[in-house]
């Protein structure tokens, strides 16, 4: 029985070395899975983003095609979502409105979030009058409203998809950047990055190395929320007429385009607003989940 | 050459500035390490031991002072200079728990430092580097892959052990390395430790506040009370004949775990008071059964004896010398 | 002499990660009255755990008290309902935590932390409850004027002062004081230990002190059990404990204290590493370090004392009287 027990706990180390050659990815990606709104979030996002991209080649319609005799009408067996003030079917502009919208809240989340991480790390490693510098012009920066930021940036630099991209980029580094810093501090004061200086890794090295990979935890799931709130951001200023034009198709115009009917053709508002909410609602599941996975003291 | 010490630290001062004003953490102290040697610091904390130690390998700047290594002025080196310098200079931190980043593995935790110094040319090469010091401090093989959280806390100080002789240093500061450990640990790794030392012949600076084990370790002990140091004296001089007073009440207060020797102890009333913005004088004295008028008078350490140093007006007076 | 506490077979599991912890494995002790037992062991031995389930402070949901009786003054703490136990808790038994940084409010001024015990145990009346208060405080070398002041004021041993005249507000007849000095400097601890001391003299409380310093132990403690992977493997008197270690266990304890090699450049190491607790070894849970080892120490135990949480089927034996070794190979 010994010899059996000892074989066991053998095998079991083995399988311990084998699973630790496994990459951090799979165990990261099972322990995502595993708790059920992330995955909701996951395949909701999967699913619209899918839909989005393949949806506008399935369509029947062209994103311009119209009919005027169909102004405004309601669902049917020809249009599933109904037709829009000038008669074009809901469900194609839609699909196609999703792409805009879904790309330019990952871009702009994703380059704020790389700009505000670099910016946050620099203030909180180097401190002293660096970092009161860098952090002050970030509060006066995040002072200012995040609409009326994007309201300026757009009408300074115009309309359209890189220069929306830039005013929504804009918005999201301060959040991020102070988050980073904050982490930034309370890791920096660990003795393991003294150890790193003492053996003589250069001020490089001690950021990107030692520091990031322990501080971008937070910023990871900031920025997965922060879609949801770009993807906002972005329609809102199409609903207020910056941001992408018309004929374009993307949720905020088409939200604007039919906020006169709201009484009498609830459907050319609902069908943009109930696409927007479905959105955010499913990053911010997968955000939930992600920091659920990330968290180091929930490893088992 | 071969009379200089291998480092002399002459007038050292680290003041830090805090809100209320200037706390005076190592404030003017002195003294030598030999190759080879074991000094061992002790104090209670917030005496400036661990700061002592940092700041003579130049991971913290020093206010004032020289720190001398192989007789040549490090205080204010930089860059290439300061690199090499800092390659024979090490240390052990405290804390197993914080002192590794949490998403290296082992190996490449040690191997690391070999990358900085540019002395290997390949990966194999490093790799059998990193193997080779992972035998030196005892770590399994198989532990190689592992993450520090995976690893109990004697195995992580090896894991710091091995970092720290990866340079070849010829100096290591061990800042309280065996006390976050248990009393069967603690014992393997100071035996590592002084292992290690015949082995290799690098000179410790082991700072801690367990009396015991700098008794076992040490060859000099130097005593610090709030930034100074108040004695230093051959191991076996200092604990039999402790000539500060407080270096008396240190011993007494030691918990012995002889059970017949009936206790004798020197009880200090009062508590450390703050090292920020120090009255000159004697900074024991609030605490000192001999306080009197000349203590307020500042103190300097004076040779009492051959190669015993203590920094009190009345030592002399006290112990009948 | 009757047992003040007597502790019979106590197993107590916890629930980790789908894992069951085997923290306490039938461990019995004895205590009479006005006396003191020290508690050694290393870190996760399941010294706290034991004082825990004295308290009946164990977390609920993961922890489970799997058997065993704990007898103070002739009653069965563990059969008390919740109830009865939080009348009991701080007029009969208190407890000094290890870290006093922790253990007080720093939003309430330190004199009125005690009197709060005090209202909630002794008195109904407040002012009497802040004279108490007042008392207490000088009573652990505290003047009365800092009644007002709030912990951030005080420094560390000054807060384990106030929280020993927390525990000691009620006039507890039984005192758990669990590592009450380690995070205190050694000049600090003496003064603390002192103080604990006399003032245990001086009311009569009977003492558990859980440590893993053995002088804290010569020091203080009448009688000594050493707790080993949830089990006491040595219990006895101080002297012979300490004159006559035997379970090789606590001798390798007491070869790997510095002090204990004067004049030897090696320490007397215990090799290897504590057992995980979720996988004991069977038999001797000592055996894979201990030098002495044979094949009889890995005897399994049997069925019905597995079934009772009891893993070890090493017997407890009376070497001389009051010393007990839980060592087979203990005479030779």
């Amino acid at each position: 029985m010994m010899a059996l027990m000892n074989k066991m706990k053998t095998e079991k180390l083995e399988t311990v070395e084998t699973a630790r050659k496994s990459s951090m990815l799979l165990e990261f990606c099972r322990r995502l899975i595993k708790s059920g709104s992330a995955k909701l979030g996951l395949f909701l996002m999967l699913f619209i983003i899918l839909a989005c991209v393949i949806g506008p080649y399935l369509s029947p319609y062209d994103i311009n095609w119209r009919d005027a005799t169909l102004m405004r009408a309601g669902p049917s067996a020809e249009h599933w979502l109904g037709c829009d003030t000038l008669g074009r079917d809901m469900l194609t502009r839609l699909l196609y409105g999703g792409q805009y919208s879904l790309l330019m809240g990952l871009l702009s989340a994703v380059i704020g979030s790389l700009l505000g991480i670099a910016v946050g790390l620099v203030a909180g490693y180097f401190g002293g009058m660096t970092e009161t510098l860098i952090m002050r012009f970030m509060d006066v920066w995040s002072a200012l409203p995040g609409m009326l930021l994007c309201i300026l940036v757009s009408a300074a630099m115009g309309n359209g998809f890189g220069a929306t991209v830039l005013a929504l980029t804009i918005g999201s580094i301060p959040g991020v950047a102070r988050m980073t810093r904050g982490q930034v501090l309370s890791e920096r004061s660990r003795e393991y990055i003294e150890a790193a200086e003492s053996i003589n890794c250069s001020k490089l090295s001690i950021m990107f190395k030692h520091l990031l990979p322990n501080v971008i935890q937070p910023s990871i799931v900031i920025t997965t929320m922060s879609v949801g709130s770009t993807i906002n951001m972005a329609a809102s200023l199409s609903y207020i007429g910056l941001g992408i034009q018309p004929p374009s198709p993307e949720w905020g115009a088409m939200l604007a385009d039919g906020k006169g009917y709201i009484m009498s053709d609830p459907h050319l508002i609902a069908v943009p607003g109930i696409a927007i909410a479905l959105t955010v609602f499913a990053i911010n599941l997968l955000g939930d989940g992600l920091r659920d996975a990330l968290d180091p003291k929930l490893r088992g | 050459m071969a009379d200089t010490p291998l480092l002399e630290i002459k007038h050292l001062k680290k003041y830090f500035r805090v809100p209320a004003g200037q706390n005076h953490a190592v404030d003017d102290v002195s003294f030598t390490i030999e190759r080879g040697e074991t000094l061992g610091v002790v104090g209670e904390s917030g005496c400036g031991k661990s700061t002592l130690g940092r700041t003579i390998i130049r991971l913290l700047e020093a206010t004032d002072g020289q720190v001398l290594l192989n007789g040549e002025d490090i205080t204010h080196i930089k860059g290439k200079k300061l690199k090499e310098a800092r390659e024979k200079l090490q240390i052990v931190f405290q804390d197993p728990y914080s002192s590794l980043n949490p998403r290296l593995r082992v190996e490449s935790a040690i191997m690391e430092p070999l990358q900085h110094s540019g002395r290997f040319k390949s990966k194999a090469e490093m790799k059998a580097e990193a193997n080779r010091l992972m035998e030196l401090v005892g770590i399994d093989e198989r532990l190689r892959q592992s993450y520090p959280h995976e690893l109990d806390g004697g195995r992580r100080q090896r894991v710091g052990i091995a970092r720290a002789l990866a340079l070849n240093p010829e100096f290591i500061v061990c800042d309280e390395p065996v006390s976050a450990l248990d009393v069967s640990i603690q014992a393997q790794v100071l035996n590592l430790l002084m292992d290690l030392q015949d082995q290799l012949g690098m000179a410790y600076m082991f700072v801690t506040h367990d009396l015991s084990v700098v008794r076992h370790i040490a060859n000099n002990i130097l005593v610090m009370y709030l930034g100074q140091a108040v004695e230093k004296a051959p191991t076996e001089e200092l604990f039999n004949e402790p000539l500060h007073p407080y270096t008396k009440a240190l011993l007494s207060a030691i918990p012995s775990v002889d059970i017949h020797k009936p206790m004798q102890r020197i009880q200090l009333k009062g508590e450390i008071t703050s090292p920020i913005n120090p009255k000159p004088g004697c900074r024991f004295a609030a605490r000192c059964p001999y306080a009197c008028e000349l203590c307020e008078e500042p103190q300097v350490l004076e040779e009492v004896r051959p190669n015993h140093f203590v920094q009190c007006c009345r030592c002399k007076e006290i112990n009948g010398l | 002499m009757k047992n003040f506490l007597e502790i019979n077979d106590l197993v107590v599991e916890y629930t980790q990660n789908r894992q069951v912890v085997h923290a306490v494995n039938g461990v019995s002790l004895k205590l009479e009255k006005g006396k003191t037992l020290g508690l050694v062991g290393e870190t996760g031995a399941g010294k706290t755990t034991i004082a825990k389930s004295i308290m009946r402070i164990l977390p609920d949901v993961a922890a489970y008290i799997r058997g065993g009786e704990v007898w103070l003054d002739g009653e069965n703490l563990l059969e008390k309902s919740e109830d009865e136990m939080y009348s009991i808790r701080g007029s009969k038994i208190a407890m000094i935590f290890q870290d006093p940084m922790t253990a007080l409010n720093p939003l309430m001024t330190v004199g009125d932390q005690i009197a709060e015990v005090l209202l909630l145990h002794n008195t109904k009346d407040k002012k009497e409850a802040m004279t108490k208060a007042g008392d207490m405080l000088e009573m652990v070398g505290i003047p009365r004027e800092r009644y007002i002041e709030y912990p951030h004021q005080f420094s560390g041993g000054m807060k384990q002062r106030v929280v020993i005249a927390m525990a000691l507000a009620c006039d507890p007849e039984l005192l758990l004081a669990d590592e009450p000095t380690t995070a205190l400097d050694v000049t600090i601890q003496a003064q603390v230990l002192d103080m604990i001391r006399d003032l245990r003299d001086k009311l009569g409380t009977s003492m558990i002190l859980i440590t893993h310093d053995l002088g804290v132990v010569a020091e203080t403690c009448d009688s000594v059990a050493v707790i080993y992977a949830g089990q006491v493997v040595e219990s006895g008197s101080k002297e012979d404990l300490f004159d006559h270690p035997t379970h090789p266990y606590t001798k390798g304890l007491f070869g790997s204290l510095p002090s204990m090699a004067v004049g030897e450049k090696r320490l007397h190491s215990i090799v290897g590493l504590p057992p995980d607790p979720t996988n004991l070894p069977s038999g001797c849970s000592f055996w894979p370090r201990c030098p002495y080892a044979t094949e009889a120490c890995k005897c399994i135990p049997t069925e019905e004392q597995v079934n009772v949480g009891v893993l070890s089927s090493i017997p407890n034996r009376e070497i001389t009287p009051g010393h007990f070794v839980r060592c087979i190979k203990e005479g030779e």
